[in-house]
């Protein structure tokens, strides 16, 4: 837009939440003189009707082509002026909030002149910004409506069979031979001891049957590129050597095949032969050949006969779907605890772990049902279950794997309901955790049964080398004292970890994963189903450790998260994104790509020679690699570097020594700061606030500007490291970023309290207030005197860089 | 438990297990028997076998190789076992004397053809329990009733006494020594191993004579006077093991034409032929030894196993 900017400001008093402490009448007039503003005006509540219906006026009479409204935060109102102004004929982007309500009259009640000050600056930097506002267009996508699912546990069979019945064509790609997941493991499940494949079987089976649902298992995701809406999978199927269209799954094959290896699905406790199913019930009932085992005997080619369904030949098969929306439901593995000498797993033999004696009770498993120890074959007596293997243990896994509680009490209910007095059941656990519905009541059956229960950690366990049974010593938590136990058999109830390969998908998908290694969802409370990705989705054990009734659900809540995506003919990106010149872009002549290392998500790429280029609707907009660009060559929508530029001189106009600059991203810092004024906490006026989406956007430049311009000191406030970050990781390159700066400083001789680089959460409305507080402190006892006298100092190298950087 | 495999060894005895919760597998070579000739190294589809040369001390004869299994790569098929002529491995599943792959015929067994006739044989003779170089023939003389007698001599009624010869064919390499020494021609055998067998001496590196030290079976390989090795074809088994042994690559040239061995009811057969012996053989072999339909699917396999082959 070259015109001429013709800026409104409008001034709400919010009864008298702003009119109470700030001079509206003179922030009005103040507004007036401000250069550009053809119109001001106040109104007792600019957001309600009348309200709106001056500002439309307005454009209308003066011909407005930008609007300022200073009121509240533009956390809360920016959407209704948007839409007020878009009403009146402009585009929604020239709009421009001005905070003097959460920023000044509410946070400074008793100060009224030096509030109306602040509203003043606050205004005229909204201004400042205002003039530099561009109309954006709201960026639209086209949708695939189909969906694909990664992985066929429960939680993945949930979300398929939501889906497909809402009539979405649903891809499940299941890297195994069969659907099912664990689940399909287990012998019954808690708490009401249903037999585990009984109940899930039947969904498997539905999941082959739908029309709407592709089961695309044996296969392996080999890429994923696009954005929401449009994303392309590449996927290897591999070769089962077995036609499945031919397949009966008759299993006569498997009878005449001379070769047996470990079943996995057994835990390598059982064999299954060399072509084979893992277990009867599998869907897709195809058959598969072990090409590490076959000996290619061909026994079973003439067992298969004129079915013909085996094929020696087959390849790895490499197809591409288009999906719109994509379901993570990869669950979880279970922790072998070879490297933990205690329990002497893997050493001696009648210690087990919990998911092995799914088999071993499981009347289809290795053994026909029959509980034995591996040392001679002989029923236990004696079953010493040990809680909390590998989980909340600082050395291994910290955090708590949630359903072992309830299985253990499952093991001991199950043996005992079938062994009675024949076997005595311990279980030795930390805290018993049984919150869900009829969690509580399944504890207490398990006491009603006379399981021992003892509170106490394992600390030594030793086998007797002749009956083979385990010593346990422990300390009796309850009693305080020692003991010891002699058990015939140890069950482990070891942790639930991340899937093997998690790291690998956490890449392909470009989804983030927490400390513990589980993928990580968008926000832990308001957003636990969404990815940072837009249109990727979690469900199940693959965010954590979850159990059936919990994964189940979560399922069917990505299904109907996918929906929102999936029942529209298009999907809207908000336009605040990054856009290169690729004039500017150094990649074409020299190795540059920094801005591709920065984004949090894979959204800007530098081909060699040629230059950057940002996919518009992978991009969040937070700005990072903006501020990371060593030529300036990226601008991101609507927080360009001109706008912020402006807003720091305007801010740092007058007296810029005895202001604190501060860059609040939005949905932290910025938040906080709300916080701290709808609390009415009272801070000194010094803050002149930024705000910025990401802390990522912070460039050095608008610090070195600042401090150019002689600000007294300079705040940049982020969400908590490591995982706060709306925008994955912005946080921690901007951290990167200004601790370098920091040093630079160091040398040119700031003072090293006049720059703070701090965490606030949008809760922590005081850490805020307590903060300006402090600053301002620090800031009035190194005085004005000092404060100019380092700036005169630091200038001429300041101008240096950034003319440097302009040039 | 988890899996746990296992690898034990004792003078006589290298044993490799495979412990499940729910079975146990197991193979054991008999480190006696076992003459280190690598036939069942060609033929095992793991490549779970290692032949190890035994270096040789200065003055001193060569040594037979030994064989090495992999606890690891072992899946217990079986496969060694049948194809050894000298019986020195055995598989055991879930504590039975089992091969899995015998049991579903998926692999043919050797055919050692030794026909004796006992009828023949004189009371006192032993010339062939003494010509047997692995001791697998035992002469004993019974009564009627089946009383063994050991004092014959002294018996009156000797033509009442009947000769047995008992010989544990499982071991036997089918060298025809026995056949050849017997004075009464009352034995007969049938190589399971055919071949050919020549030893180029302008070759031999000067007083080697590693494959006569080796050769399990006496005169086969023989020293003429002039100090040069000679080869007695009429013995050889055809196990190669001084094949394996000679140190000169040209010195010793050998080759297996033929194997006799059960009808083929599967494919295995063919990789192991491949190993064993010569392409052309196998075509032979398949055209003469199958049966029609067996013959079908055989070239059938073939074509998807070794799509080359069938061109010729
Ligand atoms: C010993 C034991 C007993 C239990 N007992 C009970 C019980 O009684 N009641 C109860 O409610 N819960 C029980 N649980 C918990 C239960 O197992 C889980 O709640 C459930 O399995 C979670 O389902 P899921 O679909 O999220 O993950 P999973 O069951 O782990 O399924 C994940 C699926 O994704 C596949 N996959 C993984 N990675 C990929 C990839 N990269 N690409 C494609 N596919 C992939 C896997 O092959 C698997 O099929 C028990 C757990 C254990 C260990
Ligand atoms: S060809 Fe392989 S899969 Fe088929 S029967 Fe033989 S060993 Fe088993
Ligand atoms: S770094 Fe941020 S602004 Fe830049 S392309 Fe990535 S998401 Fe967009
Ligand atoms: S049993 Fe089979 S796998 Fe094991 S060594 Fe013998 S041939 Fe090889
Ligand atoms: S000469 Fe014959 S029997 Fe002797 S080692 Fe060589 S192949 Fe074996």
């Amino acid at each position: 837009m070259s015109e001429e900017p013709r800026i409104g400001v409008f001034v709400c008093h919010c009864g008298l939440n702003i009119a109470g402490v700030i001079d509206v009448k003179e922030l009005t007039e103040y507004a007036r003189t401000i250069p550009n503003v053809v119109v001001a005006m106040d109104n007792r509540y600019t957001c309600a009707d009348p309200g709106q219906e001056e500002i439309r006026k307005a454009i209308k009479e003066h011909k407005l082509n930008r609007v300022v409204v200073a009121a509240c935060s533009p956390r809360l109102h920016e959407p209704t002026f948007r839409r007020t102004v878009a009403e009146a004929g402009l585009n929604p982007y020239v709009f421009e909030m001005a905070n003097v309500r959460e920023f000044s009259s509410w946070c400074h009640p008793s100060t009224p002149e030096e509030a109306t000050e602040k509203a003043k600056d606050i205004v005229r930097m909204a201004v400042a910004k205002a003039r530099l506002l561009q109309g954006l267009e709201t960026i639209e996508v086209p949708v695939t409506n189909k969906t694909l699912i990664l992985g066929g546990g429960i939680a993945g069979i949930s979300a398929a069979l939501d889906l497909a019945a809402m009539g979405f064509k649903v891809y499940l790609v299941e890297r195994g031979e069969s659907i099912g997941g664990h689940m399909a493991q287990l012998d019954k499940t808690f708490p009401t001891l249903d037999c585990s494949i009984c109940i899930e079987g039947p969904k498997m089976v539905d999941v082959s049957r739908h029309p709407n649902i592709e089961i695309i298992s044996y296969a392996d995701i080999l890429s994923v590129e696009g954005f929401v809406g449009n994303f392309k999978v590449k996927i290897r199927k591999n070769p089962r050597y077995i036609i499945a269209e031919n397949c009966t799954g008759c299993g006569e094959c498997r009878d005449v095949c001379p070769i047996e290896f470990p079943n996995e699905w057994d835990m390598n406790m059982g064999v299954r032969k060399a072509i084979s199913v893992p277990f009867e019930q599998a869907v897709p009932l195809v058959y598969t050949i072990n090409m590490d085992y076959c000996i290619e005997c061909y026994k079973c080619v003439d067992a298969c006969g004129a079915r013909q369904a085996i094929n020696f030949d087959q390849k790895p098969e490499e197809i591409e779907l288009e999906v719109g929306t994509i379901i993570t439901a990869t669950g979880f593995d279970i922790y072998i605890p070879y490297d933990n000498s205690l329990y002497g797993y893997g050493r001696y033999n009648n210690v087990i772990t919990a998911l092995e004696l799914e088999r071993l009770i499981l009347a289809a498993g290795p053994t026909g049902g029959k509980l034995v120890r591996a040392s001679d074959g002989k029923k236990p007596h004696s079953v010493v279950i040990i809680q909390c293997v590998g989980s909340r243990d600082v050395n291994k896994y910290e955090y708590c794997s949630g359903f072992c509680c309830m299985y253990a009490l499952k093991h001991s209910i199950q043996l005992k309901e079938k062994y009675g007095d024949d076997v005595e059941v311990y279980i030795l656990y930390i805290d018993m955790r049984t919150h869900f519905k009829g969690y509580e009541e399944f504890y207490q059956r398990a006491r009603d049964l006379g399981v021992n229960f003892i509170r106490g950690k394992v600390s030594h366990i030793i086998e007797d080398p002749e009956t083979k049974n385990l010593i346990i010593r422990a300390e009796d938590m309850a009693l305080g004292e020692p003991i010891e136990l002699v058990a015939e058999f140890v069950v482990l109830s070891t942790a639930a970890i991340p899937s093997k390969g998690t790291e690998e998908m956490a890449r392909i998908l470009n989804v983030t994963r927490g400390a513990d290694g589980f993928f990580m969802e968008s926000h832990p409370k308001l957003k636990p189903i969404d990815t940072a990705t837009d249109g990727i989705f979690l469900a199940g054990a693959c965010q954590g450790p979850k159990d059936i009734p919990y994964s189940v659900s979560q399922g069917s809540g990505a299904a109907s998260r996918a929906a929102t995506i999936l029942s529209q003919p298009t999907w809207k990106i908000e336009p605040i994104i990054a856009v290169v010149d690729p004039n500017k872009c150094r990649n074409t002549k020299a190795k540059c790509g920094i801005c591709e290392t920065r984004c949090p998500y894979g959204a800007i790429k530098a081909p060699e020679g040629q230059p950057a280029q940002v996919t518009t609707a992978m991009c969040h907009g937070c700005g990072t690699c903006v501020a990371e660009c060593p030529a300036d060559a990226i601008t991101q929508m609507h927080f360009t570097d001109a706008q912020i530029f402006a807003q720091i001189r305007t801010a740092l106009e007058k007296n810029p020594q005895d202001k604190i600059l501060a860059f609040l991203c939005n949905w932290c810092s910025y938040a906080g700061a709300d916080l701290a004024g709808t609390s009415r906490f009272e801070y000194p006026p010094t803050i002149r606030a930024i705000r910025v989406m990401c802390s990522g956007r912070v460039d050095r430049d608008f610090v070195l500007e600042a401090f150019r311009l002689g600000a007294g000191m300079v705040l940049v406030a982020a969400c908590h490291l490591p995982y706060d970050c709306h925008y994955i990781s912005g946080n921690v390159k901007m951290k990167a970023r200004m601790e370098a700066l920091v040093k630079i400083f160091e040398k040119l001789g700031l003072s090293p309290e006049r720059f703070r680089v701090e965490y606030v959460s949008a809760a922590e409305g005081v850490k805020f207030a307590e903060l300006i507080k402090e600053m301002t402190e620090q800031m009035e006892a190194l005085g004005k005197e000092e404060i100019k006298a380092e700036n005169e100092k630091l200038q001429p190298t300041l101008e240096k860089m950034l003319s440097k950087k302009q040039a | 438990m988890p899996m746990k495999l296992l690898k034990t060894e004792t003078e006589n005895e290298l044993k490799v297990e495979m412990i499940l919760h729910a079975k146990r597998y197991s193979l054991t070579l008999n480190k006696a028997r076992c003459t280190g000739c690598g036939i069942c190294k060609e033929i095992c589809p793991r490549e779970a076998i290692e032949i190890k040369k035994v270096p040789k001390a200065e003055g001193e004869e060569a040594k037979p190789p030994t064989i090495d299994v992999s606890e690891e790569k072992c899946h217990y098929c079986g496969m060694c076992e049948p194809i050894c002529p000298f019986g020195a491995p055995e598989v055991m599943v879930g504590g039975e004397h089992v091969v899995p792959v015998i049991k579903t015929e998926s692999f043919p067994q050797l055919i050692r053809e030794i026909e004796v006739d006992a009828t023949r044989c004189p009371l006192d003779c032993v010339d062939c329990e003494e010509a047997c170089p692995l001791e697998l023939i035992k002469v004993s003389v019974h009564t009627p009733e089946g009383e063994e007698v050991t004092d014959i001599e002294s018996r009156q009624n000797k033509e009442n006494l009947t000769v047995t010869v008992d010989i544990e064919k499982n071991f036997c390499p089918c060298c025809r020594l026995c056949e050849i020494k017997c004075p009464e021609d009352a034995i007969h055998v049938l190589k399971i191993f055919h071949g050919n067998l020549r030893i180029n001496r302008e070759k031999c590196p000067k007083d080697c004579q590693d494959c006569l030290d080796v050769c399990p079976i006496p005169e086969a390989l023989y020293l003429s006077e002039d100090g040069k090795i000679h080869v007695n074809e009429l013995y050889c088994v055809y196990c190669g093991v001084c094949k394996i042994v000679c140190p000169e690559d040209e010195a010793l040239e050998f080759n297996r034409t033929y194997i006799r061995h059960t009808p083929v009811r599967s494919g295995a057969w063919n990789r192991a032929l491949e190993k064993l012996t010569s392409t052309e053989v196998m075509k032979k072999e398949l055209q003469t030894k199958s049966s029609k339909k067996a013959q079908e699917s055989l070239l059938e396999s073939v074509k998807k196993t070794f799509p080359w082959r069938t061109e010729t």
